[in-house]
């Protein structure tokens, strides 16, 4: 990082110390990128294929916002269950998703553990959605229907022993095939004959997943339905139709389920408390430290912007221990400038010209910084490491922190300082701090 | 202008023993609460209109269920709300399906309360005691490491020594910030693991700048300089830099813990509290108890080499 700062430092003065003026110019060139990345933080950007979400579209999570989150696992079932029982339960609850019009949301599957977590915000204008409830049904055991076209039941989820995604080898297509029970095969055999030409319709609950049409009667245990548009679409409906002879309903023995109304006051008073503060750490460090107090609040607004991007582009949900993060980054980067701006000013009473001054300054208060941000690094990535949920998002906010703390109050507050300085009007000791005349 | 930390010493030991002896009669009286997130259990949150006794509501939720139940009922000044707590903290995590049992057995025994779902938790008991695990082994982990990466970098003013009385610090700190928790009667849960870390976080930066300038002047005021007037020149050097950004970093807290007080939103506010302890904490432990500690070290090593 150092070594980047200082390459960074020297490229530019190097190019731009035979005038001043170009000197000067650096200040501004770097204010110009801290205002640009500060309305990407706040409007986000579009443009052609690049869409970067900024902070009015950050995710929050469910202790901000309200929501719901759930843990499910098979009920009654005396041994773990397989990868693709998994799936198949996953299938259900995404379908069934999809047809509560829940969009925004998290599933993720614990295949050594045999679980699957699920995480949505619940929206404040959602006032008739009982959370309970929808945490109770997801998890119920999926009824699997193939229909005929006047709605009359063919066949159950457990007359279909399994289905699989696979690529045809006649024409390479995609295809789900399915095994059929013995039961199911005479069945189907009856229907496909009745139905040539017309839809058989797959139904999980009250929610058709397919339609594909009888090409001919089916007399044997396999059917394949064709004409998939891609693998993932096949690997996906032959999911859902797995779920149809799943043998446990799942249920959510830990869930934590928190209203709107609860977490958006939380939000928007954690929020004006983070603006009274930053205001208030700026007003003292430019009281106290005049010029590069001044440079500290342009670098400080700078290492919370790049924490609000690291957040909003990946769609990092933000959490209350993810806050705490931000607040603990923001007093690492209140030290870094005050150790930058103490030690400028020692140096310049001990009697170095302003320029020496702010070098030396800076070189001297690197080590310490540098020191400081490496052990809490090491505190973000054990946290990243060995952490679950709620220190999870705390290690990953930390960690931005300190990395944007190396390139705003190491890197751009010295640029910033360093092209001030070249102004003569800025040149007074007394706006660095200083007893002494220069 | 030089501060006599080292002279004063034994007056800092005493201040955080004094700290430490109140923590541990916290502790006796109150004892350590866990809350469900670690402890396993369920808690449910209902906010309601009219009166409603909490024995009474908590009897018919038992009734239902069949498991123990206690119920509790809070009034929120802020949002003119009162809520009904129900706890079913002494048994194993309940379902999904048992929850709307709770929730559905209050609205038909209440009918004109208007129960809505505020907020819900259930954890099983494993899973608690697991997360609790995990936290404190990265605390663990990271103290390790900490440990070994000061070692290493301030070799040059006796890097195991440095690194030990950080880490010594560092507990002391995790101890007021647990101390607080048990003295506030604050159940331990995530806000207690963030507020840990964040003032470890606090504490070992605060320890590395004052190193940091003893280190430095160990080059510059040479090898025959006592590690007293060593260790009491670089304090009083950062001092204003130890000062200024401690109470930066308090009046942030503080002013995040106004607010959350004033709106009453407990999470927050249970973890700002403890937070400004834990801040003032790591600024005091590293000028009065790591420094001074070091010096003791380095002085009976130069005693038993000469």
């Amino acid at each position: 990082m150092r070594s980047i700062g200082l390459y960074f430092s020297f490229m530019i003065i190097g190019v731009m110390s035979l005038k001043r003026f170009k000197s000067k110019l650096v200040f501004f060139i770097v204010l110009l990128i801290v205002i640009i990345l500060l309305l990407i933080a706040l409007f986000g950007l579009q443009t052609g294929s690049l869409h970067l979400k900024g902070a009015n579209q950050m995710r929050f999570g469910i202790d901000i916002r309200g929501g719901v989150e759930a843990t499910y696992e098979p009920k009654d079932l005396d041994r773990a269950p397989t990868v693709t029982e998994l799936e198949a339960a996953r299938a259900i609850i995404e379908t069934r998703m999809d047809a509560l019009n829940i969009t925004d949301r998290d599933i993720t599957t614990d295949k050594t553990e045999g679980k699957i977590i699920i995480r949505f915000p619940w929206k404040s204008d959602e006032s008739y959605f009982d959370p309970q409830q929808a945490v109770s049904e997801l998890g119920e055991t999926a009824r699997l229907t193939f229909r005929d076209p006047d709605g009359n039941i063919i066949l159950e989820g457990t007359d279909v022993k399994d289905s699989s995604a696979q690529i045809s080898r006649e024409d390479g297509t995609p295809v789900v095939v399915l095994n059929l029970s013995r039961e199911g095969s005479v069945k189907f055999s009856e229907a496909t004959k009745r139905l040539i030409g017309k839809e058989i319709s797959i139904f999980m609950d009250e929610t058709m997943i397919s339609s594909p049409t009888v090409e001919n009667q089916i007399t044997g245990d396999t059917a394949v339905i064709t004409r998939i548009k891609s693998l993932s679409e096949a690997k996906s409906l032959s999911d859902k139709i797995n779920s149809g002879s799943l043998p446990f309903s799942l249920i959510a023995k830990n869930s934590n389920i928190i209203s709107p109304t609860l977490g958006s006051g939380a939000l928007s008073v954690m929020i004006l408390a983070g603006e009274v503060a930053f205001v208030l750490v700026c007003l003292f460090m430019l009281l106290y430290y005049r010029l590069p107090g001044f440079v500290a609040c342009i670098a400080l607004a700078l290492q919370v912007v790049g924490q609000l991007l690291a957040l909003s582009i990946p769609q990092y949900s933000l959490t209350l221990p993810g806050i705490a993060g931000v607040i603990l980054s923001i007093g690492m980067g209140v030290d870094a400038n005050v150790i930058v701006s103490e030690r400028i000013k020692e140096e310049i009473n001990s009697g170095k010209t302003l320029q020496g001054a702010i070098n030396s300054g800076f070189h001297r208060a690197f080590s310490s910084v540098f020191d400081g941000n490496i052990t809490v690094i090491i505190v973000a990535v054990m946290l990243l490491i060995f952490g679950s949920g709620a220190t999870l998002s705390f290690g990953y906010t930390l960690l931005w922190g300190v990395i944007m703390n190396f390139l705003a109050g190491v890197t751009a507050s010295r640029l910033m300082i360093q092209s001030l300085s070249e102004f003569p009007f800025l040149r007074k000791p007394k706006l660095y701090g200083a007893r002494r005349k220069v | 202008m030089r501060f006599r930390f080292y002279k004063h010493r034994f007056i800092f030991f005493a201040i955080s023993i004094v700290i430490l002896l109140s923590g541990i009669a916290g502790l006796i009286i109150n004892g350590i609460m866990l809350d469900i997130q670690f402890k396993g259990g369920s808690i449910l949150k209902y906010t309601y209109v009219g009166t409603v006794d909490a024995e009474e509501a908590g009897n018919f939720v038992e009734a239902a269920l069949g498991k123990p139940t206690s119920c509790q009922i809070q009034h929120n000044m802020a949002k003119e709300e009162q809520m009904l707590i129900v706890n079913l903290a002494n048994t194993e995590a309940i379902t999904s399906q048992e929850q709307q049992t709770v929730t559905d057995t209050l609205a038909a025994k209440y009918p004109n309360s208007d129960f809505e779902l505020s907020e819900s938790l259930t954890v099983e008991p494993f899973i608690g005691a697991r997360f609790f695990k995990n936290g404190i082994l990265a605390i663990v982990i990271s103290f390790a490491l900490i440990l070994l990466y000061v070692a290493v970098r301030f070799r040059n003013i006796g890097g195991l020594s440095a690194g030990t009385m950080a880490i010594i610090a560092l507990f002391h700190d995790a101890f007021v910030v647990t101390a607080a928790f048990i003295v506030f009667k604050i159940p331990l849960n995530d806000s207690f693991i963030a507020a840990i870390l964040t003032i470890i976080g606090f504490s070992i930066n605060d320890t590395i700048v004052i190193y940091d300038r003893i280190r430095e002047n160990r080059s510059l005021m040479g090898r025959n300089v006592s590690p007293e007037e060593l260790v009491d020149t670089s304090i009083s050097q950062s001092m204003s830099r130890s000062i200024n950004t401690n109470i930066a970093v308090f009046i942030s807290i503080t002013i995040v813990y106004v607010f959350a007080a004033i709106y009453d939103i407990k999470s927050i506010k249970d973890f700002a509290l403890p937070m400004m302890f834990g801040t003032a904490s790591g600024c005091y432990s590293t000028i009065c108890i790591a420094g001074p500690l070091w010096t003791m070290w380095q002085n009976r090593k130069r005693k038993k080499a000469a």
